[in-house]
């Protein structure tokens, strides 16, 4: 099979700016995974939950989904902090995650994927937008906007978390419970609160993810499933826990997955992250940044 | 119990239960009770490494799929009975389970979880785009309709059927030999602390790689007849997240760590979905595993036999009838429960049109919902669970009775409904003798924060 510079070029183009949506779909887990240690693998589904959102309203009230997103960031933010007093109250305090926090998130992932079936049925749904069609062109190179305003929203997104990461006091909070809790509460920090206020922010994340997916593909409820081999793929190449990292490990997986698709199919797609992810698991488990 | 008698017990007892099926001669029994059989073999692969090792698999579908597809691949390349495939499929998914655990295993307990749902979808991936064994397309498995067993013409599914019993009444033996050799001891330590586990000098990464390795061959033994069962075999149907559920759900909800909770969580659930696919839809019964999924990690951490043991140890020094009779009424109740609220919703769900069995099915419903939570505060010595009971029962008899005589529940079931109602006054009056009740006069109940163990 020949490689066509301009197919190749075009391939990576297109694969930085996946990359750059794989970010907005990661980095809740990045949070919730990399620095509270909780394994959030129903993470997609709430993603989902978000694209439907955007769906309904955008299809009622012809809002733009990216709108809706930012609208959704408050309710997503409640539906976390609410998510994680269960989950710490049945599980983290009794010293059960392991399995049962496994379990308990495999659950809500079924629950609302066969939930929007029940509801919405297997059809694709999709949103209205003036940017979804339309591409940027220079000379041979595409930039469809379909990927590139979501790109751009979540590098900006990122670039908000690091700096409320790094710079607030309760950032640097949710930064140090994942290594010391006790230490934490000596600072007069409560660390239920903060992992509480980090999972929210990190489910919040995926009102924007959500938002963010329907406008570049179709979206049907179990879709959110490809997402998890993806986004803890990224996660854990990137190093647990490291934003930068997040970025790097997600375009590269974007850019990976999109030469596989373009030169030998898009049915081979999705063994690409997880393909990554054993490797990464079996030779460097500590992921490129890992602490 | 020796391992041989019990052997010699479990075979008597698939004997009885093929005997039965014969008896009620329905071929329709013969397929709901393979599926049955089928996940009772699926969860109790998942104790195996789940329960006793305390390593959370989601991707027993991967291993269950590549059993299916071993059997097509044979199929298309040389026709060979279904015992030998069986054998097959298991050393083909035992192999993968033995490569998967290597390379995750010395990794901590999530990344293993993660990467089995990793291996689920780069298998279906690779299903996909293999196009000898039919790819996304699927492939044709033509069975024939009846077989030679010993000279005798049996129905093919009941030929199915009898396999998987005894496919069936392997693998418990399996896990119950496992629970109690030192293997078994090994694993309980690998899942009550690994670190120490280790610096004592057991060999937890050989320990768990046994377990990765029997655990995967069981599912891929449960999956092997699977193509003979349906007849047609494609990608998202063998590797269908039901399988990964209901395989975790069925050892959760009857309780993980000991052989007899999956066995209990399959024949329970297995037989709900049936008759929840039945009356009211496929996605439904679905739904309903994920919710009692969900309820049970949170009420009831170990469950339903960590219910009893908790509710027997505490209890330890009360009549012993009294014990075994709430045990007997609170299971009564829960199973009650679930079948009243499964009946309960196709009327609910019957809209305007239909006024009156809408109201009807809110308070089936209801009553079904109070079953269960009677249930659950009698084994948890909540105060208030005796009188609840007794009322719970009372009402549940009392709506029987009048839901037929408006005639929702079609004649010809009199025995039926006779026997429950029987059975259900016997329960009041149980509940309600005093020594009993003072039972739930004294104790306090067993609260929540007592619960943190995990298993056996």
């Amino acid at each position: 099979m020949d490689f066509p510079l301009e197919l190749l070029i075009n391939a990576i183009i297109a694969g930085v700016l996946l990359g750059g949506f794989y970010i907005a779909v990661t980095v809740g887990i990045s949070i919730a995974f990399g620095m509270l240690d909780i394994v959030n693998i129903a993470h997609p589904a709430f993603i989902i939950l978000g694209s439907y959102l955007a769906y309904i309203i955008n299809q009622n009230f012809g809002l733009d989904p990216v709108l809706v997103g930012l609208l959704m960031l408050p309710v997503f933010y409640a539906l976390g902090a609410a998510v994680y007093q269960v989950y710490y109250l049945s599980f983290e305090k009794r010293g059960q995650e392991a399995l049962r926090g496994l379990a308990f998130f495999f659950g809500i992932l079924f629950i609302t994927e066969v939930g929007l079936i029940l509801v919405f049925g297997v059809d694709y749904r999709y949103v209205d937008a003036p940017y979804i069609g339309p591409t940027l062109r220079f000379a041979f190179v595409d930039l469809p906007y379909r990927l590139l305003v979501p790109c751009v929203l979540s590098l900006v997104m990122i670039v908000v978390l690091q700096v409320y990461l790094s710079r607030t006091f309760v950032g640097r909070a949710i930064q140090a419970v994942s290594q010391d809790q006790g230490a934490l509460a000596l600072m007069a920090a409560n660390p239920i609160a903060i992992k509480r206020i980090a999972f929210g922010i990190s489910i919040a994340t995926a009102a924007m993810a959500g938002a963010f997916l329907i406008i570049i593909q179709p979206v049907e409820p179990s879709v959110g499933r490809e997402y998890i081999g993806r986004v803890f793929a990224i996660c854990v190449l990137g190093g647990l826990g490291s934003l930068p990292g997040t970025v790097i490990g997600a375009m590269l997986l974007g850019v990976v997955e999109s030469i596989t698709a373009t030169f030998y199919g898009p049915s081979w797609a999705p063994a690409v992250a997880f393909g990554f992810l054993l490797l990464t698991l079996a030779f460097r488990p500590a992921g490129l940044l890992g602490r | 119990m020796r391992s041989r008698v019990f052997l010699l017990i479990c075979c008597a007892v698939a004997i009885l239960v093929f005997a039965l099926a014969r008896l009620i001669d329905n071929n329709y029994v013969f397929f709901a009770g393979y599926v049955v059989l089928q996940f009772i073999v699926l969860a109790t692969a998942w104790n195996i490494l789940g329960g006793y090792c305390g390593y959370v698999n989601f991707g027993s579908a991967a291993f269950f799929a590549l059993g299916a597809y071993t059997t097509v691949f044979f199929h298309k390349v040389y026709q060979l009975p279904i015992p030998l495939l069986i054998v097959l499929g298991g050393i083909v998914s035992g192999l993968v389970g033995f490569g998967m655990g290597y390379l995750t295993l010395r990794l901590r307990g999530a990344f293993f979880a993660i990467a089995t749902l990793a291996l689920a979808v780069v298998l279906q991936t690779l299903i996909v785009n293999w196009q000898f064994v039919g790819g996304s397309r699927g492939a044709y498995v033509i069975r024939p309709n009846t077989i030679d067993v010993l000279g005798l013409a049996v129905p093919y599914i009941q030929y199915l059927f009898l396999l998987m019993l005894l496919l069936t009444v392997a693998a418990i033996a399996t896990a119950r030999t496992i629970e109690r050799s030192r293997l078994g001891f090994g694993f309980a330590t690998i899942r009550d602390d690994e670190l120490a586990a280790e610096a004592c000098g057991v060999p937890t990464l050989r320990l768990k790689l046994i377990a990765t390795t029997v655990s995967g061959a069981l599912m891929g033994m449960a999956g092997a007849p699977f193509p003979y069962y349906l007849g047609y075999l494609e990608p998202s149907s063998a590797f269908g997240l039901a399988y990964a559920v209901n395989s975790i759900a069925m050892p959760m909800i009857g309780g993980t760590g000991v052989w007899i909770g999956p066995l209990i969580g399959a024949i329970l659930l297995g037989t709900i979905q049936q008759i929840a696919t039945v009356t009211i839809s496929s996605a439904v019964n679905l739904l309903i595993v994920g919710v009692l999924l969900v309820a049970f990690v949170i009420i009831a951490p170990n469950g339903l036999i960590g219910l009893i043991q908790d509710f027997l140890k505490a209890t330890a020094s009360r009549w012993r009838v009294a014990q075994i009779g709430v045990v007997a009424i609170a299971t009564y109740c829960f199973v009650l429960g679930i079948l009243v609220v499964l009946i309960s919703i196709p009327w609910m769900s019957s809209g305007a049109a239909d006024r009156m069995l809408v109201t009807m099915g809110i308070a089936t419903c209801t009553v079904g919902i109070m079953l269960l939570v009677c249930s659950y505060a009698l084994l948890t010595l909540q105060r208030w669970g005796a009188m609840l009971t007794a009322c719970s029962l009372a009402a549940a008899i009392a709506g029987t009775a009048l839901l037929y005589l408006v005639n929702v529940i079609k004649p010809g079931s009199e025995g039926i409904l006779a026997t429950c109602i029987a059975i259900a006054g016997i329960s009041v009056w149980f509940v309600l003798r005093s020594d009993v009740r003072s039972i739930y006069d004294k104790d306090v109940g067993i609260p929540m924060s007592s619960v943190p163990r995990t298993g056996s």
